[in-house]
C-alpha cells in the first residue's frame, strides 16, 4: 500500500561542537544495508531518530532526510499508518502476558489488517530459524527467552510491521542466529540501518557510516577484502557457539582447530 | 497567554521530557513553570537553575492535589500576566479527574510499561496530545498495539514518542504547544468535573467506623457553613476544608478564620 521508497538520502547537518558536517549527501538506495558505527555516545541513535522522523533540520543534529529526492510530506512523516519506518530496539523482552498466538493476531488488528491463512504460521516459522529453542503459538509471550523473544521480534518486523526501513539500534545475539535475523529482515528490496559495535556486522552491509561527536565523519564502501574478513569473522563466531553448546552440555573441551572455509563468491563483481 | 497542562503518574517521566520542551521554547517565549506535587519536590529548583526561568512548586499536602491545582490555577495566571506559556505539572494522582482545562492544552505522559491503556480515565481521554514514553524499552509490535489502544480510549489524541532520556519527541510537543490557542478570557472550564468527596473522611476522620465517619461529616458540614469557602489562605491552611479538618482534629482553633461566621446563639 505504501508508497514505493527508492532511496533515501541525508543531507549534512552539525556535530555536537556545531561545525557543519563534511559530506554533500548520502544516498540509501532500496536493498542496501547500511551500518552506522562509532564510540559510545557519540551520536549512532541520533542518526536512527533523524532518519525515523524524517528529519527536516528540526532535531539537534540539524539534518535533512529526503525520501526518493523529495522533502517527505507531513502526513509521511506523521501519520502512524503511513509510516516508513519499523524499528528494531535495544530491548530484549516483551511486556505482555498474553499468547504468541493472541499477540500476533493484536498486532495485526491494531495495523487494521486481516490475518491471512497460514500468515501466523509463517511468523512463528521464520523466527523458528533465528532462534535455536522452538516456539509454539500457544506459549505466553512472557514465557519465552531471550532469544525466543528477539526472534519473534525480528520476524515479526519482517512479516507484520512491514515498513520499507528498518532501523535496528544494537541487534543483541545473545540466543539468535544473527545473519539468519538479518537475512529474514532483508528480503525484499528493503533499506537497513542498523547500529552497531560488532565487527562481523558492520563489515557485512554496504557501506558504513562513521560517527564521532555528533557528526558523520566519514562513509566507507565495504571492500571485497572487508567481506572476507567478515567471513571470517562470522566463521569463528560460528566456531565459539560451537565451542559454547558443547561446554553448556558438559563437554571437556581439549583443543580448538583454526581453520576457516575460504569464502565461497558468486560472481557479484 | 497559553495554557499547558503535563500531567502523568509518577515516575512517567514528565519531567524528563518537560525539560526538553523548555530547552525548545525558552528562547522565543517568556515561561514559568510551576510543579504541582503532593509533599515534596526540587524539580522547581532545578529547572529555574538549569533553565534559567521562573518556577514555582505547589505542595498539595493534605487535599486532593488535583482540587488543589483546580484552585490554585486562577492564582498562577493572575500573578504571570506578562508570560507567554504557563507550563504546569501534576501527577494527576486518581487517574479520575486531572485537571485539564478546555481553554488550554493537556498533555498526558504516559508510560509505555505501566498496563493497558483502558485502565485510565481523563487524564488520558482527555488529553489533547498523548505522550508515550519509554517505548525503547518494548518491542515495535508492542508499541503499536498500545497506540491502537490509546486511540480506542482517545480518538482525538495526537500521539507523540518521546524519550526523557534522549528527549525525542519534544520538538514534537513544543511544536504542538506553539500551534495552541491563547487563554483569551479569565472563563477557564475543567475538561472533566471532579469526583465527589463528601464524607467524614474528607474531614480527617480516620476511625473506620461508620458512625464515626457520619459524625465527623456533620461536625464539618457544621463549620463547612461557618467559613467563608475562598481558600483565601489567611487562618494559615491552604483551603478552608483542610482547616476545618485541623479545627476538628484540635489543632486549630476557629477563630484562626478572620472571616468565620459567629455561632448564631439560640
Amino acid at each position: 500500500m505504501s508508497k514505493k521508497i527508492e532511496k533515501i538520502t541525508i543531507l549534512p547537518g552539525i556535530n555536537k561542537f556545531g561545525k557543519k558536517e563534511n559530506f554533500k549527501k548520502i544516498n540509501i538506495k532500496e536493498g542496501e544495508i547500511i551500518a552506522i558505527v562509532g564510540n559510545t555516545g557519540s551520536g549512532k541513535s541520533q542518526l536512527l531518530y533523524d532518519i525515523e522522523r524524517l528529519a527536516q533540520k528540526d532535531t539537534k543534529s540539524k539534518r535533512r532526510i529526503l525520501v526518493n529526492n523529495k522533502i517527505p510530506d507531513k502526513e509521511l512523516r506523521f501519520n502512524p499508518k503511513r509510516k516508513l519506518i519499523a524499528s528494531l530496539a535495544q530491548s530484549m523482552n516483551f511486556l505482555t502476558d498474553i499468547s504468541v498466538k493472541n499477540f500476533l493476531n493484536l498486532h495485526l488488528e491494531s495495523r487494521g489488517k486481516k490475518s491471512r491463512q497460514g500468515l501466523l504460521e509463517e511468523v512463528i516459522e521464520e523466527a523458528n530459524r533465528i532462534t535455536g529453542e522452538p516456539i509454539s503459538p500457544k506459549m505466553n509471550l512472557l514465557n519465552l527467552s531471550g532469544g525466543q523473544s528477539r526472534a519473534l521480534m525480528v520476524s515479526d518486523v519482517a512479516n507484520i510491521s512491514i515498513s520499507p526501513i528498518i532501523l535496528i539500534d544494537e541487534i543483541e545475539n545473545a540466543g539468535i542466529k544473527k545473519e539468519e535475523a538479518i537475512k529474514t529482515l532483508v528480503k525484499e528490496g528493503k533499506i537497513i540501518l542498523i547500529v552497531t559495535h560488532d565487527p562481523s556486522l558492520a563489515l557485512n552491509a554496504n557501506k558504513r557510516i562513521i560517527i564521532k561527536n555528533g557528526g558523520i565523519v566519514k562513509i566507507l564502501k565495504t571492500t571485497l577484502r572487508e567481506k572476507g574478513i567478515a567471513h571470517y569473522l562470522n566463521w569463528i563466531e560460528g566456531y565459539n557457539l560451537g565451542i559454547r553448546k558443547r561446554v553448556r552440555q558438559g563437554e571437556e573441551i581439549k583443543n580448538v582447530e583454526i581453520y576457516c572455509e575460504p569464502i565461497k563468491m558468486k560472481n557479484n563483481k | 497567554m497559553k495554557f499547558i497542562i503535563f500531567a502523568g503518574t509518577p515516575g512517567s517521566g514528565k519531567t524528563s521530557i518537560i525539560k526538553y520542551v523548555i530547552q525548545e521554547l525558552k528562547d522565543n517565549f517568556k515561561l514559568f513553570y510551576v510543579k504541582f506535587d503532593c509533599l515534596r519536590t526540587l524539580d522547581d529548583k532545578r529547572i529555574a537553575k538549569k533553565y534559567k526561568i521562573p518556577a514555582a512548586k505547589k505542595l498539595a499536602g493534605e487535599l486532593c492535589p488535583d482540587h488543589y491545582t483546580a484552585l490554585e490555577i486562577p492564582k498562577i495566571i493572575e500573578e504571570n500576566q506578562d508570560k507567554d506559556i504557563i507550563i504546569l505539572e501534576t501527577a494527576g494522582l486518581c487517574l479520575r479527574c486531572s485537571p485539564y482545562i478546555k481553554e488550554g492544552l493537556g498533555i498526558n505522559i504516559l508510560d509505555i510499561t505501566s498496563g493497558d491503556p483502558s485502565r485510565y480515565g481523563p487524564i488520558l481521554t482527555d488529553a489533547d496530545i498523548v505522550s508515550v514514553s519509554k517505548g525503547d524499552l518494548i518491542s515495535q509490535a508492542e508499541r503499536e498495539i498500545f497506540r491502537a489502544k490509546i486511540l480506542k480510549v482517545n480518538a482525538k489524541a495526537k500521539i507523540v514518542e518521546t524519550n526523557g532520556l534522549t528527549g525525542e519527541g519534544a520538538i514534537d510537543i513544543a511544536e504542538y504547544i506553539k500551534l495552541s490557542s491563547e487563554i483569551k478570557s479569565k472563563k477557564l472550564t475543567l475538561k472533566h468535573s471532579m469526583p465527589s468527596a463528601i464524607c467524614g473522611y474528607c474531614y480527617g476522620n480516620r476511625i473506620i467506623d461508620e458512625k464515626k465517619v457520619q459524625e465527623r461529616y456533620l461536625a464539618g458540614k457544621k463549620l463547612k457553613n461557618l467559613v467563608p469557602n475562598l481558600n483565601c489562605g489567611k487562618c494559615g491552611f491552604k483551603s478552608c476544608n483542610e482547616f476545618i479538618r485541623e479545627v476538628l482534629d484540635g489543632n486549630a482553633k476557629k477563630e484562626q478564620c478572620p472571616f468565620i461566621k459567629t455561632i448564631p446563639s439560640r
